[in-house]
Formats: structure tokens, C-alpha cells, sequence
């Protein structure tokens, strides 16, 4: 059976965007990765057949596909966690200033944080996965995956608190 | 406790940035005809690059370090090649001996075999026999003596 990469994409390329953007914060290496998980998906179609669930499989394939990116790149990934501290708008937009402020700071804020607890915030947040399957998706046990959880969340409270009491 | 869930389903609340649109018949089009066509790389090849990527990921990180120490190699040859024998360089560089040096020289040979070999061993000393008696007679015969 042919696969349906319209499907897929229309079904799991936000999520995969999002986690992409966030992990790499590179719009260009989150294009790229994007576009080498489809063409790994067209060339190899029963990828996904021994797949339970699609979305975190395919979100283990695009982190490998970052991780080895960043491999590739050598020196860059040296500096990888002084680029995530970069501004880069990975929320969307808003005409509510005080959201809008809200989500520049957090995005500034997964920025600094390592890129291990960056994943795994963004995936307990933004793609609904539970520490089991996150822990699946990045290959570590899931209490490391739990504890780089609260680490990521602690450092993110810190660090937005002030703006979160005046805005709540 | 309140507060921090609060805070979590306010991070939660926030909105990821959507796909740009551009993206999708871009990345679906790329797929489709790296789907048509048959991966082109060899085993060989793809060997090949896979070792290459992996050499480099372990040298770039520490290059100067690996340069380093490639210079102190160079530097360990070059004294090496300055510091070398000079008799094995003339020795190479020699010209052939002429048919009546070579004579000389095994006559000198057979001289020096001849000297070597003339003395004849001497013939070792017989160890002197001592007349087997007790240790006390031997004690006796030195006191009194």
C-alpha cells in the first residue's frame, strides 16, 4: 500500500515543526530535517508499519535527524547551546501585548536552557506526550526524562516569574 | 502548588508557531521524487561517507590539538633525518672495489683466520688429588704443624 504523504504531513508536520524549531532554533536546520524525514518516509514506506503510534515515532525520527544534523555541522554543534540562546520567535503571534511580551520571553527562556531539558519541556508541553513515551522518543530512562522535566520547568519559572506576576 | 500548575497550564497554553505554508508542496514535492528514484549510493560510497563523517566528527572538534601534534611528528622526523649515520650514506655512495683489492682483502682474511686459529689449547691442569681422610685428622694435621 502506497503511503499518504499528504496525510502525514497535514497530520504531524506542525508538531514536528514545533519541536524542530524549539530544539534546533535554526529555521533553515528545521526545514531541512523536516524535508529529510519525508524523504526517508518516500524512500523506505514501511518505516511507520511497525508503528504504534505515528506522531512519536515520528518525532524520534526528528530528533535523530537533528541530533545527527548537528553532528554534521561539528563546530556548530560545539556552540549549539550559546545558538539556542539566540532570539528566534518559536510561539506564534498575537496582538495581546502582554501575551506577545509573555511569549518572547519564554521562547528567549527555552533558549537558555540545555537542549536535552529544551526537548523534553517541549515535548511534555507542547506535544501532549507523557514521560513514557517521551523517554521512548529520546532513548533515556523515563525518570531521567522526568527529572530534565522539572529541571527545564524550574529554570523557566525562575526566569519568568517576575513577568508572570505582573501579567497573571 | 496551585501556583506552579498554573504556571505549567500557562506554558501549556501558548501556541507553537505553525508551519510556514510555502513548506509543504516544497518538502511533499522533494519526498515524492526521492520516493520515485532508487537511493543512487552505492554500499561502497555510503560506507565511505558514513567513515568520513565520523572522522571528522572526532578530529574537527579538537583541531588544533590533532595539528599540534602532527607538527611535533614532523618536527620528530626531521631531527631524525638530520641526526642519521653519515657512514651508511658514504658506505652507499661508495664505488665498487677494483678485482686485485679484493684479492688484498681476502688474503688479509685468510692471514688473520690463520693467526686466530694457530695457538693450540692448552691443556687444562689437573685439579691436584687430595688423599680422602676425616675432617679431624685434617684439623690435627694443621695444629700440629
Amino acid at each position: 500500500m502506497p503511503l499518504d504523504l499528504e496525510r502525514l504531513y497535514d497530520e504531524h508536520a506542525s508538531a514536528l515543526f514545533a519541536f524542530l524549531l524549539n530544539f534546533t532554533r535554526d529555521e533553515n536546520d528545521t526545514r531541512d530535517v523536516l524535508q529529510e524525514i519525508f524523504i526517508k518516509l518516500a524512500r523506505q514506506p514501511d518505516l511507520l508499519a511497525n508503528a504504534c503510534d505515528e506522531r512519536p515515532f515520528l518525532l524520534r525520527l526528528a530528533h535523530n535527524a537533528a541530533i545527527d544534523l548537528m553532528r554534521r555541522r561539528g563546530t556548530r554543534s560545539k556552540h549549539h547551546e550559546q545558538f539556542g540562546a539566540e532570539q528566534l520567535a518559536t510561539f506564534a503571534s498575537t496582538d495581546d501585548p502582554d501575551e506577545a511580551a509573555f511569549r518572547t520571553e519564554l521562547s528567549a527562556a527555552l533558549g537558555e536552557l540545555p537542549a536535552d531539558q529544551r526537548a523534553v519541556v517541549h515535548l511534555k508541553l507542547w506535544a501532549g506526550l507523557t514521560f513514557e513515551e517521551i523517554a521512548a522518543t529520546l532513548e533515556i530512562p523515563p525518570n531521567t526524562a522526568a527529572s530534565r522535566y522539572r529541571y527545564g520547568l524550574d529554570k523557566l519559572r525562575v526566569r519568568l516569574r517576575p513577568l508572570y506576576d505582573e501579567i497573571k | 502548588m496551585k501556583h506552579d500548575d498554573q504556571f505549567e497550564q500557562r506554558l501549556r497554553r501558548q501556541p507553537p508557531r505553525e508551519v510556514p505554508v510555502g513548506w509543504r508542496n516544497e518538502i511533499l514535492s522533494a519526498a515524492r521524487i526521492a520516493g520515485l528514484r532508487p537511493s543512487t549510493r552505492d554500499p561502497q560510497t555510503s560506507l565511505f561517507s558514513t567513515l568520513i563523517a565520523q572522522l571528522s566528527t572526532f578530529f574537527r572538534p579538537h583541531s588544533l590539538a590533532w595539528a599540534g601534534l602532527a607538527a611535533v611528528w614532523v618536527v620528530i622526523l626531521a631531527l631524525q633525518l638530520a641526526s642519521r649515520d653519515p657512514t651508511a650514506v658514504a658506505a652507499r655512495n661508495m664505488r665498487p672495489l677494483s678485482p686485485e683489492m679484493l684479492m688484498v682483502l681476502r688474503q688479509q682474511k685468510l692471514l688473520l683466520a690463520e693467526l686466530v686459529e694457530r695457538p693450540e689449547p692448552r691443556a687444562a691442569e689437573r685439579p691436584k688429588a687430595h688423599p680422602l681422610r676425616p675432617r679431624s685428622d685434617r684439623c690435627h694435621g694443621i695444629f700440629t704443624a
